[in-house]
C-alpha cells in the first residue's frame, strides 16, 4: 500500500494505492493521524488506487472519521471502486461515511 | 515465528448457493490451509456440518445435489388452509407452515441421522433462532440432525422444529451470517462466506411479495450484524461474497458446479492475503 499527502485548499487529501488490510493499515492510521495533528481536520480519503480493504483497513477509517468530527471535521471517501464499495456497504460504512464519485467532488463538498 | 492463527469458516444463510464454500474449501486444501471451527446457518449448516465430519468436498457437492431438490417444497401441508381460515377450531400454533416437512426430514435424516457434533473432526456450531424470544440458538452438541432441521426451519415453508423445549426457526432470523459466533469461540482470522438473498423482479404473486419483504429485512440484518462484527473482532474478517453472474434460485441444485466454482474463486482473489496474514 502507497500512500499520499495533498492539500486542496484547506482540505488534506490522502490518495491511497493498493490494499488496506492488518498488514497496511498502521501505516494509514500513520498518514491520517498526521495530518489531524497538524490540524487538518477536513479529510478526503481518495480510495481510487485501493483494490481491497478487510476488517482491518475499515477499523482505521472508523477511528479517523471519529477523531476528525470530534474535532470539528470529517473525514470523506472518494473514488471507491465497486469491489470495495461491496464491503463498505455491507460493514454499514456507507451509511455513516460521506462518499463522492471522485476526489474534486469530495474536496468540494467541503463548500471551498 | 508467527502464533498459530486459528481459522474459522462461517457460512451464511443461502440456500444452493451454501455450496461456493465448497470452491472456497478446495482451495484451502490445495493451500495446505486448515479450518480451526465450522460455523454454519440455515443452508450454511448442511455444508458446514459435512465438513466438520471430514466428509471430502466432492462427496458432499453429491450428496446436496440429492437432499436439496425441488420436490422438498413440492407437497402442501393441507392443514394450513385450515389453520389459517379457522385457527380456534383446527388448532394453529407455532409449527404452522405451507409445505409438508416429511420428505425434507426424510432426505436430513439419510444424509445426517445417528451423526452428533462429538463425532466432528473439527469444532462445529450451528445456528437458529427461538421463534419465541427472537434469540440466536448455537447448537454445538448432540445430534446433527434435530440442529439442521431447526437451522433451516423457513418460516411460511417448513415448520418449526422444537428442541429442548425452545420453538426454533431458521438461523438467517437472528444473524444470516453467524461471525459473532466464531468471535466468542476465539477464532482469529474468520472467512466470512455470506450471500445477500436476491429481490424479486416483480412482485406478481403473494409468494414473490413474502420473498421480497423477507429478503429486504435479511439482507438489512444482515448488514447490521456484520458491521459491528467487523469492527468489534480484535483480528480480520475476510467477508467473502460470491458474485453470481447467473441467477442460482432456491433449488437450482443443477447449478452447484457452477456455484462451486464461483466459490473458489471468490477464495483465489483474496488467497494472496490469506497467505501473508497467516505468515506474519
Amino acid at each position: 500500500m502507497e500512500t499520499s499527502v495533498e492539500m486542496v485548499g484547506s482540505v488534506a487529501v490522502v490518495a491511497v494505492s493498493g490494499s488496506i488490510d492488518a498488514l497496511t493499515a498502521p501505516e494509514l492510521a500513520a498518514a491520517i493521524n498526521q495530518q489531524i495533528e497538524e490540524g487538518h481536520t477536513n479529510l478526503v480519503a481518495d480510495l481510487a488506487g485501493v483494490e481491497y480493504t478487510s476488517s482491518a483497513g475499515l477499523r482505521v477509517l472508523l477511528g479517523a472519521v471519529k477523531e476528525t468530527r470530534s474535532r470539528g471535521g470529517d473525514l470523506r471517501l472518494a473514488g471507491i471502486r465497486p469491489d470495495v464499495k461491496k464491503v463498505l456497504d455491507l460493514s454499514g460504512f456507507t451509511s455513516i461515511l460521506k462518499h463522492y464519485p471522485d476526489r474534486g467532488s469530495a474536496v468540494d463538498s467541503y463548500g471551498g | 515465528m508467527p502464533s498459530k492463527k486459528r481459522i474459522a469458516l462461517v457460512i451464511g444463510s443461502g440456500s444452493v448457493k451454501c455450496a461456493a464454500a465448497l470452491g472456497l474449501m478446495r482451495v484451502l486444501e490445495r493451500e495446505g490451509i486448515s479450518v480451526d471451527m465450522y460455523v454454519g446457518c440455515s443452508g450454511g449448516s448442511l455444508y458446514a456440518a459435512l465438513l466438520a465430519l471430514g466428509t471430502p468436498v466432492e462427496a458432499i457437492a453429491e450428496m446436496s445435489a440429492a437432499l436439496w431438490t425441488r420436490d422438498l417444497t413440492a407437497r402442501p401441508n393441507r392443514r394450513a388452509l385450515l389453520q389459517a381460515l379457522v385457527p380456534a377450531l383446527v388448532k394453529f400454533d407455532a409449527r404452522f407452515s405451507l409445505r409438508d416437512d416429511r420428505l425434507v426430514n426424510r432426505r436430513l435424516e439419510e444424509v445426517y441421522g445417528g451423526h452428533r457434533f462429538e463425532e466432528a473432526k473439527t469444532p462445529l456450531y450451528i445456528t437458529a433462532t427461538d421463534f419465541m424470544t427472537a434469540e440466536m440458538v448455537v447448537l454445538s452438541q448432540g445430534a446433527l440432525f434435530p440442529a439442521i432441521r431447526a437451522s433451516m426451519a423457513i418460516p411460511l415453508i417448513f415448520p418449526a422444529w422444537e428442541l429442548d423445549g425452545r420453538m426454533l426457526v431458521d438461523g438467517y432470523l437472528s444473524d444470516p451470517l453467524p461471525v459473532g459466533v466464531a468471535i466468542r469461540e476465539g477464532a482469529d482470522v474468520i472467512l466470512a462466506m455470506g450471500f445477500e438473498a436476491a429481490y424479486q423482479s416483480r412482485l406478481s404473486t403473494l409468494a414473490r411479495y413474502v420473498f421480497q419483504f423477507t429478503s429486504v429485512m435479511s439482507n438489512n440484518l444482515l448488514t447490521a450484524n456484520f458491521a459491528f462484527h467487523n469492527l468489534a473482532h480484535h483480528s480480520e474478517v475476510l467477508l467473502l461474497v460470491p458474485e453470481f453472474e447467473q441467477k442460482v434460485g432456491l433449488f437450482d441444485t443443477e447449478k452447484i458446479p457452477y456455484v462451486i466454482e464461483v466459490g473458489e474463486k471468490a477464495m483465489e482473489k483474496q488467497l494472496p492475503y490469506l497467505r501473508q496474514l497467516l505468515a506474519a
